[in-house]
């Protein structure tokens, strides 16, 4: 026997209640957007070249590389999942683009180098859905394990990357926007798209939020949850083609923590580590905070050092209240 | 029965406006075993969780050696000498009985270490003086239920326990560890404590308890020495609820849609045979713990059968997991809605099309319109309420998340529905509303396999009864000669 009360009449008169409830649901959609537009403000007092286009730009492109990782990392999150294993893989696609390269074109290497990660993804995915290993024990095993094979396939020097296109894909600008920007807006776009327009977005929210629940409602959770992984490791793929075009050389040790900052920035942008509640619209967001954060430090002149405090604090801080007004 | 040691007067309770307790008095004696029996839902857990202080009542009093007490909290209950031992039992797996007997209150030397010696020289007394053979040094996650049943109880001895509550401690034994359990408490009252025991299986009470007292709606419907009385005595005041019996018009009964023959799952249940027809209510009524709900799981798929067949529409069939039986037309709303059924923190619309997205679908995109027209329908259909359909669903009240999970089944069209517990943790409107919408989809030809431990309910609902009990199918009994008695009598008799 519960506590359960008649509710018949509840439902409906509570309009006041109701009122309540969408302003505090506004708050927290627009909550983390409304301390973007905050941070943004105070910057342009604190400098005021903040607000000028080419800077603006700036932190676009280099939020780049974290923001795409943090994109699918937002789909293992929601499945109340982790990959440890992103800046790793990243690395391994980075020296395999650097590899290819040298004696291969653009049109092979970087698909294969994609695919690579993919299958790393995969291995991944294995082990979690059907192995039944946690994921942060099966990604912490690939973030050594990928690590190593960078390693491994480079000799442990860095590889030079000499091809001009490849190069001018993560430095140069289309119509303006730097391609890195671009980048991560598709994937956020097709991310976004994907979420909430297909089957397998609205099961990856089932998955995260009631795994039971959703494998009784005939939800193919096992399937779903590797593909999850897939998309994580493919992401980790793309951001890793970023990386070495804008770096031009293939080192082993690319993205490394990488995965840290990229979880930091979900979970600022309002996905639960508990799964099943979030947004790729909210990681967008979460990354520009951090992002623009640091921007205006540096401009600021603030110690580096400093910095990383700040950012720490931030990440707290962001969680903390956005626990708090989550409960209604 | 002169030296009490227990006497509860008048207790009364309420949960908003749910009377659940009225007017109920308890008197139990030192060294006596009082069993308390009545149906589900006739307060039985309510009184414990009194005695427990885990709820307070509204009215009452508890005297203890005629010294009036106040139960505010679980703690106050122990000072005072009550342990209730629940079903699920509460030790800490990984550690030894050693540990977990003195957990909490650990004894340490002069230099505040722990002192293992002499705590395994007083659980080697403890376990002796109950005759209990266990190796204390092994973690109790590896010894069985039954011996873990009995550390527990050892446990409370330990901190002198003067009153043991165990809420249906046979529920989980075997008729063996029944017999063992049983010496147990034979030797605790020899020791002067007082045993509360709860349980379903009236023969029981007949072989261990002194006295008993029966509880129905609330209110105490009888108590008496068990030397005076005999099982019909039991019955009586346990049933006899008058209700009016369902009105709805005779259906036509189609084709067998689900048989099962001799179906048998290991340790679950053995030798099960039902037949369900287009437009037919079978309830599986029984015991909690009889099998039924492992049943409705292997007509599911997601509990496989070692035996037997099962054949939907003629044809013999053996599902591979939930995704197969609601391709075949099969669903299963769980009895447990928070652990299987609810998708918290999503809102209610993605919760009722998440077992058919399909439906929702064309080339591989969701058609969002169609969901939503879907979803508005439901919701008039089964007269949800909420503020609108995009809330989380666990802002509904229970009833409410119950029809929503209602609807997430609808939205497979199913051939075969498998209801377990419909109206669990629901209110009265709900209720009547779900039995319902129940009979409507039975009219509208829809085999039906109803699991339910509230008798009213099976017996309103049900075109033919099904009896379970440990495992095996006890009676089958059709509507005309329904009772409660005879319900009763298959699932708690042998």
């Amino acid at each position: 026997m519960s506590a359960e009360t008649s509710t018949s009449s509840s439902g409906r008169d509570g309009l006041g209640d109701t009122g309540r409830r969408r302003a505090l649901a506004l708050f927290r959609r627009t909550g983390i957007l409304a301390a973007l537009i905050i941070l943004v403000i105070v910057s342009s007092f604190l400098n005021d070249r903040f607000l000028s286009v080419p800077n603006l730009l700036n932190v676009l492109r280099q939020v780049s590389i974290v923001g795409i990782l943090a994109v699918g990392m937002t789909f293992v999150i929601l499945t109340k999942g982790i990959d440890l294993s992103m800046g790793s893989i990243l690395g391994v696609s980075v020296v395999l683009f650097a590899g290819i390269l040298d004696t291969q074109s653009m049109a092979v290497a970087i698909p294969l180098g994609i695919l690579a990660a993919m299958g790393l993804g995969l291995v991944n995915g294995i082990g979690v859905a059907y192995a039944g290993i946690p994921p942060f024990i099966m990604t912490l095993g690939m973030l050594s394990f990928a690590r190593g094979l960078a390693f491994i396939y480079t000799g442990g020097t860095p590889i030079p990357i000499l091809n001009e296109a490849f190069y001018d894909l993560g430095n140069s600008y289309t119509f303006g926007v730097p391609n890195p920007t671009l980048i991560l807006l598709g994937t956020l776009l097709v991310s976004g798209f994907v979420l909430t327009q297909t089957p397998f977005g609205r099961s990856v929210y089932a998955i995260g939020s009631n795994e039971e629940a959703a494998r009784l409602s005939g939800v193919p959770v096992g399937i779903y949850k590797t593909i999850v992984y897939v998309i994580s490791g493919g992401v980790a793929g793309i951001s890793g083609l970023v990386y070495a075009s804008q770096l031009s050389v293939g080192t082993p040790i690319a993205g490394q923590a990488y995965e840290l900052d990229a979880i930091a920035a979900v979970v600022v942008g309002g996905t639960s580590l508990f799964g099943g509640k979030g947004s790729v619209t909210g990681t967008l967001i979460g990354t520009l905070i951090i992002g623009v954060l640091a921007n205006i430090l540096n401009m600021t002149g603030v110690d580096p050092f400093v910095q990383q405090l700040f950012k720490g604090a931030l990440i707290v801080v962001a969680v903390f209240i956005m626990a708090r007004s989550s409960k209604t | 029965m002169t030296d009490i040691l227990l006497r509860a007067t008048g207790l009364t309770k309420s949960f908003g406006q749910n009377v659940v307790l009225s007017d109920v008095d308890l008197v139990v004696g030192r060294g006596q075993v009082h069993a308390i029996v009545g149906e589900n839902g006739a307060g039985k857990s309510t009184l414990i969780k009194i005695l427990g202080g885990v709820h307070r009542a509204d009215g009452g009093s508890l005297a203890l050696d005629g010294r009036e007490v106040v139960l505010n909290s679980p703690q106050a209950a122990l000072e005072n000498g009550i342990v209730v031992i629940h079903q699920e039992l509460s030790l800490a797996p990984h550690l030894s009985t050693v540990e977990n007997i003195f957990l909490g209150h650990f004894l340490h030397n002069a230099l505040g270490m722990l002192d293992h010696r002499r705590m395994r020289k007083r659980t080697a007394e403890l376990l002796q003086r109950l005759s209990i053979e266990i190796d204390p040094e092994i973690p109790v996650g590896r010894l069985s239920i039954a011996q873990q049943q009995m550390i527990e109880i050892a446990k409370a001895i330990s901190v002198e326990a003067k009153i043991l509550i165990l809420d249906e401690p046979t529920a989980v034994l075997d008729a063996n560890r029944v017999d063992t359990l049983f010496e147990l408490i034979q030797r605790l009252k020899e020791q002067g404590i007082a045993v509360i025991f709860i349980s379903h299986h009236l023969e029981e009470i007949f072989r261990i308890a002194d006295s008993v007292t029966v509880l129905r709606d609330g209110t105490k419907t009888g108590s008496s020495s068990v030397s005076e009385i005999d099982q019909e005595w039991l019955v009586s005041r346990m049933i006899g609820r008058q209700f009016a019996t369902h009105t709805s018009k005779k259906r036509q009964f189609g084709a067998v849609a689900l048989e099962l023959e001799a179906l048998s799952s290991n340790g679950a249940f053995e030798q099960v045979s039902l037949k369900v027809r287009e437009g037919e209510i079978v309830g599986l009524a029984g015991l909690i713990g009889a099998g039924r709900t492992e049943v409705a799981q292997a007509i599911f798929g997601v509990r496989p059968h070692s035996s037997g067949t099962m054949r939907l529409y003629g044809e013999t069939v053996r599902l591979s997991g939930p995704r197969a039986a609601t391709r075949r037309g099969i669903a299963y709303v769980s009895e447990d809605r928070k652990a299987f059924g609810l998708l918290p923190n999503r809102p209610v619309r993605e919760n009722m099309t998440i077992a058919n997205l399909p439906r929702f679908q064309s080339f591989g995109l969701l058609r969002l319109g169609r969901e939503r027209d879907f979803v508005r329908k439901q919701i008039k259909h089964l007269d949800i309420r909420l503020p609108g359909m995009n809330v989380e669903i666990t802002t509904l009240s229970g009833g409410n998340q119950q029809k929503a999970l209602l609807g997430r089944a609808l939205a497979l069209q199913p051939r075969v529905l498998l209801f377990d517990e419909p109206t669990r943790g629901v209110d009265v409107g709900a209720k009547r509303e779900i039995y319902r919408f129940i009979e409507g989809l039975a009219e509208e030809g829809t085999a039906i396999v109803v699991i339910s431990s509230e008798m009213e309910e099976v017996i309103r609902l049900s075109d033919r009864i099904i009896v379970m009990r440990s495992g095996r199918v006890a009676a089958d009994i059709p509507r005309a000669d329904a009772s409660e008695e005879t319900i009763m009598r298959a699932a708690s008799l042998n």
